[in-house]
């Protein structure tokens, strides 16, 4: 976000500095999937904002000249039975009422476009629209052109302290004890930006939620699309129905995804453990998706895997990212909370933030985003 | 395409993934100092021997041009898993238990 952002700011004429604690895509942002996906996501704020999103990822491609890895091979979520089918056929329904071009695939077609996926799936989705973008090239490419309109950017270079100044501006103190000023400050932490606006009494309530996945070796495209299971949607939309999940995968929030990334690995993933600020990989977590990706596509039992990573969903009580200036702080601003949906988010997030800091208009959809939702009223007890 | 190389700077320093001198020599000049951040940015050492061959060479690049320390540059943390692991490995184990 914090790139992102950066590159609308500094379109706009904004002296800018970023100050990031660790290298460059410390973050989620550095250790995540790729995709630019519609169809896990509900209808309402954040399916819309993703249509504006893949808008500006198409001009972004053009105007960052930088190849952003952009590929729209389309996605698949996978149906194992009669229960996950009808969920998922009235909230297929539902997308398709808000714009999402989705359909029903039955067993034959959803063979043919994925001749390769274990006897188990009866069925499936189809959405053209899911695509993919490479969040290194994005982030490069954001940086080198607002390093050429006059983006600073240092790295290893921790945030610990904000003050506000009797005169209105901010005087930001860094781990090494430099001291900046600036009038209007961002806090794109991601996950740790609930500490950032600590600094200021601000309450962002961000948990962290750590997903794990593995990367294999470079091979041939397997079937056209990229693949889900519907198993974990089902779970988070109806938590009433009782699921086959086993209960190691409960606790690990095992879902599966399956993309083909930027050069021909494939990404394969994931989890959604709450483990604190733990970044680490576990045993527990790759074993549970190398043994969930071989049963539901039995020839990557001969395939290597060349690493496994792990990184921070910030995730919010409500699921809705937290978007704009904090009212008890002028010129604070938060945007952070995307969960799993940053990369696709990321360009309209930079977007519209700039905008509202350069004094556009408001735009009343963002108010459902608004860190006011989670402010705590003066001498009550954050919860 | 011919085998070989007419200027010095298209000699490929990561294999596995094809990056060029030119391209980690530009990571470099633009302040990415580290093993970990040209990485990052070119994808040399994303492969699949994952930088054992090249994260040295890489190290040595940055330490001629920015006059870093080599020892420091090269403390880098390798990551799991230390080679690449067949799927059928995993799987296997289990059904042992
Ligand atoms: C396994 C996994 C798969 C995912 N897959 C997808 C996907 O397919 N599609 C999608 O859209 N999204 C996906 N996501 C979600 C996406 O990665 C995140 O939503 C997004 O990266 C969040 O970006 P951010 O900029 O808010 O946070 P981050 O990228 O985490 O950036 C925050 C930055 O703040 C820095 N920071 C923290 N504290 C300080 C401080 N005190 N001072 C200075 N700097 C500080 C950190 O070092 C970090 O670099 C996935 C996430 C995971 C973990």
């Amino acid at each position: 976000m914090g790139m992102s952002t950066a590159y609308y700011l500094t379109l706009q004429g904004k002296r800018v500095l970023i100050l990031e604690a660790g290298i460059f895509g410390a973050g989620a942002s550095g250790a995540c999937d790729d995709m630019i996906l519609f169809q896990s996501k509900k209808p309402g704020i954040n399916l819309e904002l993703a249509f504006e999103s893949l808008e500006l990822y198409h001009a972004l491609n053009v105007d960052l000249k930088h190849d952003l890895g952009f590929e729209n091979y389309g996605g698949m979520v996978l149906i194992k039975d009669q229960k996950e089918l009808e969920i998922m056929e009235e909230f297929v329904q539902q997308q398709r009422m808000y714009g999402l071009d989705v359909v029903m695939l039955d067993e034959k077609e959803m063979r043919k476009r994925q001749p390769h996926i274990s006897s188990r799936f009866i069925a499936s989705t189809y959405s053209p629209m899911d695509a993919q973008i490479d969040p290194f090239h994005v982030m490069y490419g954001f940086f080198h052109v607002a390093k050429n309109l006059g983006l600073e950017y240092r790295k290893k270079t921790p945030v610990v302290g904000i003050e506000k100044q009797g005169n209105g501006d901010f005087r930001i103190t860094t781990q090494s004890g430099e001291v900046f000023e600036a009038t209007q400050v961002v806090n794109a932490a991601g996950t740790w930006a609930g500490e950032i606006a600590a600094m200021v009494g601000e309450n962002v309530p961000i948990t962290p939620k750590r997903g794990q996945i593995i990367i294999t070796e470079k091979i041939p495209m397997v079937g056209e699309t990229n693949l889900w299971s519907a198993e974990y949607l089902v779970s988070k939309l109806r938590p009433e129905v009782k699921t086959e999940i086993s209960e190691e995968h409960k606790a690990l929030g095992l879902g599966f995804a399956f993309t083909r990334s930027f050069g021909g690995n494939y990404l394969i993933g994931s989890t959604r453990e709450y483990a604190g600020f733990d970044t680490r990989t576990t045993m527990e977590g790759v074993n549970a998706i190398v043994k969930q990706a071989v049963s539901y596509i039995p020839l990557l039992k001969d395939i290597h895997f060349i690493r496994a990573i792990a990184g921070l969903r910030p995730s919010t009580p409500d699921g809705k990212m937290i978007l704009g200036e904090h009212p008890d702080v002028p010129g604070f601003y938060t945007a952070s909370g995307h969960e799993g949906d940053g990369i696709s988010l990321a360009p309209i997030t930079g977007k519209l933030l700039s905008d509202m800091m350069c004094g556009a208009p408001s735009d009343s959809r963002l108010e459902e985003l608004s860190p006011v939702r989670f402010a705590v009223v003066k001498g009550e007890q954050v919860q | 395409m011919s085998d070989e190389v007419k200027d010095p700077k298209d000699v490929l320093i990561c294999r596995c993934e094809e990056v060029t001198l030119r391209e980690i020599e530009q990571a470099i000049d633009e302040g990415f100092d580290t093993v970990n951040d040209v990485k990052r940015i070119t994808r040399a050492g994303m492969g699949l021997c994952q930088g054992r061959s090249c994260s040295k060479v890489i190290a040595r690049i940055i330490a001629q041009r920015t006059g870093k320390n080599i020892e420091e540059l090269l403390q880098n943390s390798y990551r799991y898993p230390v080679r690449p692991e067949k799927f059928k490995i995993f799987d296997e184990e289990e059904s042992h238990e």
